[in-house]
């Protein structure tokens, strides 16, 4: 059995840290959070590849396949339509800040299926969920 | 309430008193509160702005909680209570830590009752005229789960403040024997169980109710609940190689301010807004005061500890890593690495505006790297853990007691490859190392049960029930385990082997998924009490015969809100759930768009939880075999000192 028990223990700290630090050099830093209106302005690139957009809902229809509506930036009236497939948060609807993932095509935001989150308007808090 | 710090009998009377009366007050608020929300006062905003008068009775009650200001109330309510019953439980016992413990809590509870009197008012008013009705609360918290959820996760994080409480008074009074922990082991167990059935029932609520047909969604508020309830699983094992071993003295403070730190920052978290959620609410004042008392927090224990480090020297040295108290050690290093991950993910649009000027997410498959990488390796000691010696094991006795778990693991792996679950590697790792923990705990019960009937004679049943009973913490241990491996199986089968497809359906047009075909036979509709439905009925055929109907449809509350009605058929013998959500009714004639999922297996995770609760309540039921041995060891502890 190994006589030096910390140099183990060490190790296995070094290692669960390498692992960590390996996975965020290697899948780099997750997918950029933009505004309406950083993503219109192509603020970082924001235009060309794919990010997580917020705004809110102005237009929305349900009936469509792929649904459609048109998302509002938060603190200007500059607006982007987005196309969607996929399901719906209960708490979708006009006036609502919604969060999204995908990429700019030709001036339509093309969501990917089942990226679309609500925001809880009310102050209902819960832990997980 | 420090006035206790003299250690006068009468003061120390008075702060139990004090306790008392500050629950009593408590408790007085929240009935004025529910009086208002019952009989639809709503010149106060909270009732005005949660409630209506269609609203049936039970959910006017409920909602108290799904203001801030109401559930700042529950909390501090809460967290007297707690008090309360920890003064009146140790009035003879542990004289020179309670009066600090009483000042740590008191502590906390200032604060939070500060919040709610004077920064977040759970009865301030509507301005101007009083409205006739509220503005209704939102249908998807109308749910038996939202009269359970929340208020177990609030008991979940407030009753992590009595372990910090006792932690704190130890390393004041310099009293950091095993002592402490004796007294907090029930009060994190209650915490952390709690914090568990919390976050499974947060989780069915998400499942029967958000309709999106997954359970868990690495929310960064799914994630607040999971980070302490991970940094409680650690503490809990840790503590055994301190009271064993005298270990990990050091480690084992560091978990408790981890523990309670995070569910302060879980509260911060759901409160501030600002981490994108879909729990994330309006910004709200409380925010920048949490902060502020979770920086106050970890500042003053972190330099008491500090200060105190020298009373902290461990009894014994680690003497091999083939040992128990090493497994301790990586399954607590696993928990908390795993704890830090998440966190990471959870403060990472954060740290990345910060750092980078944009702000960035991570996403599920962050999560999901992280719980297998460092939740297989956590599994495997699941089962390593408890079998092997303490201090060193030999590579003969290694063998001698893993032979048979290993070998069923392997071919267990083996027959499931065959069967054709190797499409997910990750997925055949998890199920062959849950057969590997299933079979050591199903040899430790066989073993045990054998020997007490050497023993005491009589059936196996009555011994098993004996065993069981003589060493509740060990066996209720090994259930929870038990939980574990089920949920594990529960999560990987209908994460890692899930059936998904969508189609356009006509009327008499059908859809096949998974050797279930699925007709659509028409379009209907129904009037609600608030709102207008409209179902799709699909008739299931399973093997060319017919097998039950589903009626997935979508609510059209008279508010303008849509709610999904998704229907689920489950099988009771395999746990699989077929799910159906309906999409979009027809409007168009291009048919009714409906999304199916096959979940195998994802009824286990639920009976995972009814299997936590009882192995937790077994291992936190009194037992007066146990009191009478930690009675000898106080002795004991007590002669040393004294010597």
């Amino acid at each position: 059995m190994s006589p030096r028990p910390r140099l183990v223990v060490a190790l296995v700290v070094g290692s669960l840290l390498a692992v960590f630090l390996a996975y965020q050099a290697l899948f780099n830093s997750g997918t950029l959070l933009v505004s309406v209106a950083q993503l219109r302005s192509d603020a970082d690139g924001a235009a060309q590849k794919q990010v997580t957009l917020t705004g809110t809902v102005v237009r929305a229809s349900r009936t469509s396949d792929p649904m459609r509506f048109v998302l509002r930036d938060e603190s200007s009236a500059q607006t982007v339509a987005v196309s969607y497939r996929g399901s719906v948060p209960d708490a979708f609807k006009t006036s609502r800040r919604v969060i999204v993932t995908g990429r700019l095509e030709n001036g339509v935001f093309v969501a990917q299926p089942d990226s679309l989150l609500t925001k809880c308007p009310s102050k209902y808090s819960s832990g997980g969920s | 309430m420090v006035a206790g710090l003299r250690r006068d009998r009468r003061v120390m009377r008075s702060v139990q008193n004090a306790f008392a009366a500050a629950f009593v007050s408590a408790l007085v608020a929240i009935a004025a509160l529910e009086y208002g929300l019952v009989t639809n006062d709503y010149s106060l905003s909270v009732v005005f702005e949660h409630t209506s008068r269609n609203l049936p009775l039970i959910y006017k009650m409920t909602s108290l909680w799904a203001s801030q200001e109401g559930s700042l109330l529950l909390w501090l309510t809460v967290l007297t209570g707690a008090a309360g019953i920890v003064m009146y439980q140790n009035r003879h016992r542990n004289r020179e830590l309670v009066p600090w413990v009483a000042a740590v809590l008191g502590g906390i509870a200032v604060f939070f009752a500060g919040l709610a009197a004077f920064v977040s008012s759970p009865f301030a008013h509507v301005p101007g005229a009083v409205p006739t009705d509220g503005s209704g609360l939102d249908p998807s918290l109308q749910n038996p789960y939202m009269a359970a959820h929340p208020p177990m996760l609030y008991l979940g994080y407030v009753s992590m403040a009595v372990p910090f409480a006792f932690a704190m008074a130890a390393l004041i009074t310099r009293r950091t024997d095993a002592r402490w922990l004796v007294s907090v082991r029930r009060w994190t167990l209650v915490s952390w169980t709690a914090l568990g059935i919390g976050m499974l029932l947060g989780a069915h609520w998400a499942y029967v109710e958000i309709g999106w047909g997954g359970y868990w969604a690495w929310d960064p508020v799914e994630s607040a609940a999971l980070m302490p309830w991970l940094a409680a699983t650690a503490f809990l094992h840790s503590v055994m190689v301190q009271e064993k071993k005298g270990m990990l003295k050091v480690w084992n403070m560091v978990l408790v301010i981890t523990a309670f730190s995070l569910c302060i920052f879980g509260d911060f978290l759901t409160r501030s807004g600002v981490v994108q959620s879909v729990h994330s609410f309006v910004q709200s004042a409380v925010g920048p005061w949490l902060l502020g008392f979770l920086a106050l927090v970890l500042a003053a224990s972190i330099s008491l500890l500090i200060v105190r480090l020298p009373t902290l020297r461990a009894d014994h040295k680690l003497e091999s890593v083939v040992s128990r108290e090493a497994t301790f050690l990586f399954n607590n290093l696993l928990l908390l690495a795993l704890a830090f991950a998440v966190l990471w993910g959870v403060v990472f649009p954060i740290l990345s505006e910060a750092a980078r000027g944009v702000r960035a997410t991570v996403a599920t498959p962050y999560y999901d790297f992280f719980l297998v990488i460092f939740g297989l390796p956590l599994l495997a000691l699941t089962g390593i853990g408890p079998l092997i010696a303490w201090r060193r094991a030999s590579p003969g006795s290694l063998w001698r007691t893993f032979r048979w778990p290993v070998i069923s693991g392997l071919a267990g792996g083996a027959f499931l490859a065959l069967l054709g679950l190797g499409s997910s590697p990750a997925g055949l790792t998890a199920l062959s190392l849950c057969v590997f923990v299933t079979v050591t705990i199903g040899m430790e019960f066989a073993r045990g049960t054998a020997a007490r009937r050497a023993i005491a004679g009589g059936s196996w049943p009555r011994a098993l029930r004996d065993l069981v009973n003589r060493n509740r913490r060990r066996y209720g241990g090994y259930v929870v385990h038990l939980a574990i491996v089920l949920l594990v199986v529960g999560v990987t089968a209908s994460s890692a082997y899930s059936s998904v497809d969508e189609a356009n359906l006509g009327v008499g047009q059908s859809m096949r998924i998974d050797g279930y075909t699925l007709r659509n036979t028409g379009l209907f509709q129904r009037r609600g009490p608030n709102y207008r439905l409209e179902y799709v009925r699909l008739q299931v055929y399973k093997g060319g015969k017919p097998d039950g109907i589903l009626e997935p449809g979508l609510r059209q509350y008279d508010t303008g809100q849509v709610g999904n009605e998704v229907d689920i058929r489950s099988s009771l013998l395999t746990g699989t759930d077929l799910y159906s959500i309906l999409q979009a009714p027809d409007r168009n004639g291009s048919g009714v768009s409906v999304k199916v999922l096959v979940n195998p297996a994802v009824g286990l995770v639920w009976l995972a939880g009814v299997v936590f609760a009882l192995g937790a309540l077994i291992t936190i039921w009194p037992d007066p075999r146990e009191a009478r041995q930690l009675a000898r060891r106080y002795g004991e502890l007590l002669a040393r000192s004294e010597a």
